[in-house]
């Protein structure tokens, strides 16, 4: 009956608290490199083997997309959460017009700008030094901001049942071991077809797919040349999109029925 | 629903209840509380801690979900209307929750850009006292300048309802009386104040009506001098051995702390009666104290279980009945 409850997502107000979380970001120095820095470590990689190698540079940009993932946006957004509870800011904002859903995404909005940043900042950088121009940049764009929300869910999931902040060192050891498995055991030769069929269904192997599909052109796990192309990348995308938008559904939905906004007595 | 009712009373609870836990560790925190706050009011909310005061106040602010009964914020449901609720209405926390790497006038420019007719920043700083700390830290500030930093925001909104839950708590005794013109200030100003407090003395002066809890009930209503009717007067002075023998309208004797204190339902009378025996026999009554029945009396009754009169009795029914 009221037409109050029906009022929508103020964008404004999201990018007004979003301004002065990463105004909050950017005076925690620690955290700040952490979201910078961390994401662009695998790069250094591109030099140490052949010049132009697609295997060192798979691991390279993968590794890119995970940790600014994991950095800039699982671990900072939890992190932030946390510890803005536990400070009861969260309970006080809830006290006045901010709605539930602004709160949260102003919370991950300055994570997600910094891996994007870091993503972007990559392409040159590998092209640079040396790795073939991405066949479909678009997808690789689409599969990083696919990547931000899906942490920024696991990060909401993952408050839900930590205790403080120090305690999110361990409780996001899972979402980083479910997020690691595929890039780091996916391309292994002896696995047997469930179990590459299975961890190609964890959100990391997505990624990595993603990464030999749209960037290099790949056509299936065993490929090493590059024979796609641009429009026939959609298609082979398909699937890793669809995991990760499935993983952010399910964190998403495991975040609501269990959000904490105050600490526990 | 009745409109007339929306425009009587900014709050009305029926009924609430709030368990916490299930099973066999639930705790009953809220035991069936009625609550009328008139519109243009000052409602205190006395008891002592564990009551359920701020147990009661979350569900107003819209915090948490009763387990039974109803809540009426404005004449809407605050859970279910909240945007349409929280632009009218400013609540203020037991407890404050900032982040202490903004400055205060960082702070009320983050609060009030989440607002939808946000007072000036600078009016408020000025409102709150704060100009000699606007560009520090929210962190290097002392409890008191908090406290005031979380009342400007509650304020900040220009709101019709105030919800305070104990603002004062925390607060040098200047600061305290700051506050209280300021509360002062918004019924004049025709807003509507429920508020919490542990300073007894501050919500006799201010409050037009008192609720006081006691294990998750409303055990009294009524405005200050209601609640006090009936309560016994007490005049005490450093201890004397010897005293006259019946002093009229004297009901009860104790030694406490090396005084003497007399309990009376006629102060004038048994005043009287003392002090023309003292002067007739050259006693002196040292550091000699006589009061009218205080709320601080009737509290300390409720909170030790000790209430002379018990919520059944007739004249809290007449009492009450008038008032509801």
């Amino acid at each position: 009956m009221s037409t109050a409850t029906m009022e929508r997502f103020s964008v404004s107000r999201t990018l007004h608290l979003a301004r002065w979380n990463t105004v909050l970001l950017v005076r925690n120095r620690l955290a700040l490199s952490y979201a910078l820095v961390f994401p662009l470590v695998p790069l250094p990689m591109l030099l140490l083997g052949d010049r132009g190698s697609s295997t060192l540079g798979i691991s390279a940009i993968g590794g890119v997309l995970l940790l600014a993932g994991l950095f800039p946006v699982f671990y900072n957004v939890l992190s932030q959460f946390v510890s803005r509870r536990d400070e009861l800011v969260l309970k006080r904002m809830r006290t006045g017009e901010t709605k539930d859903g602004e709160l949260l995404a102003g919370i991950a909005l300055p994570g997600i700008l910094c891996a994007l940043l870091t993503c972007a900042v990559a392409v040159p950088i590998a092209i640079a030094g040396g790795q073939m121009v991405p066949v479909n940049i678009l997808l690789f764009a689409l599969g990083a901001v696919l990547a931000t929300v899906m942490f920024a869910a696991f990060a909401y999931w993952t408050a839900a049942w930590t205790r403080s902040a120090e305690a999110a060192q361990l409780t996001s050891l899972p979402v980083i071991v479910l997020a690691s498995v595929g890039p780091f055991v996916g391309g292994l030769p002896a696995l047997s077809e469930n179990v590459r069929e299975a961890i190609s269904l964890t959100p990391g192997a997505a990624m990595t797919e993603l990464v030999r599909v749209g960037w290099f052109g790949f056509d299936g796990f065993e490929a090493t040349t590059s024979t796609l192309s641009f429009a026939e990348t959609w298609g082979l995308a398909g699937q890793p999109l669809l995991v990760m938008l499935v993983w952010t559904v399910i964190a998403l939905d495991l975040a609501r029925r269990s959000m904490r906004w105050e600490p526990r007595a | 629903m009745n409109s007339d009712l929306h425009n009587e009373f900014a709050v009305r609870v029926r009924g609430l209840r709030r368990t916490y836990g299930t099973g066999a560790s639930a705790f009953e925190a809220v035991r069936g509380v009625d609550l009328d706050v008139p519109v243009g009011s000052i409602t205190a909310l006395l008891g002592t801690n564990g009551a359920g005061k701020t147990s009661t106040l979350e569900i107003i602010e819209g915090l948490a979900e009763p387990s039974a009964g109803s809540v009426e914020v404005l004449g809407r449901n605050p859970v279910t209307d909240r945007a349409a609720v929280r632009r009218r209405t400013g609540v203020l926390l037991q407890r404050s929750g900032f982040s202490g790497d903004l400055t205060v006038r960082e702070t009320l420019k983050l609060w009030g850009g989440t607002l939808s007719a946000p007072r000036p920043v600078e009016e408020m700083i000025d409102l709150l006292d704060l100009r000699g700390r606007a560009d520090t830290r929210v962190l290097s500030l002392s409890g008191g300048e908090t406290r005031r930093v979380d009342l400007a925001c509650t304020l900040m909104g220009g709101p019709e309802l105030v919800v305070l839950d104990e603002p004062t708590t925390g607060l040098d005794p200047e600061s305290r009386r700051e506050v209280w013109a300021l509360i002062s200030g918004l019924r004049e100003a025709g807003a509507t104040v429920l508020v919490t407090t542990h300073y007894l003395d501050e919500a006799e002066t201010l409050a037009d009506r008192l609720e006081i809890m006691h294990a998750g009930q409303i055990v009294r209503s009524g405005t200050p001098t209601q609640i006090a009717a009936g309560h016994p007067s007490t005049i005490s002075f450093s201890r004397l051995e010897q005293l006259p023998e019946g002093i009229s309208g004297v009901t009860h004797r104790r030694e406490e702390y090396g005084r003497t204190i007399l309990q009376t339902q006629d102060l004038q009378t048994s005043l009287a009666h003392l002090l023309a025996w003292a002067g007739g026999n050259g006693v002196r009554l040292d550091s000699l104290d006589a009061r009218s029945p205080s709320l601080e009396s009737v509290f300390l009754a409720i909170a030790d279980g000790r209430d002379p009169i018990s919520p059944e009795s007739s004249e809290t029914e007449l009492l009450e009945g008038s008032l509801r």
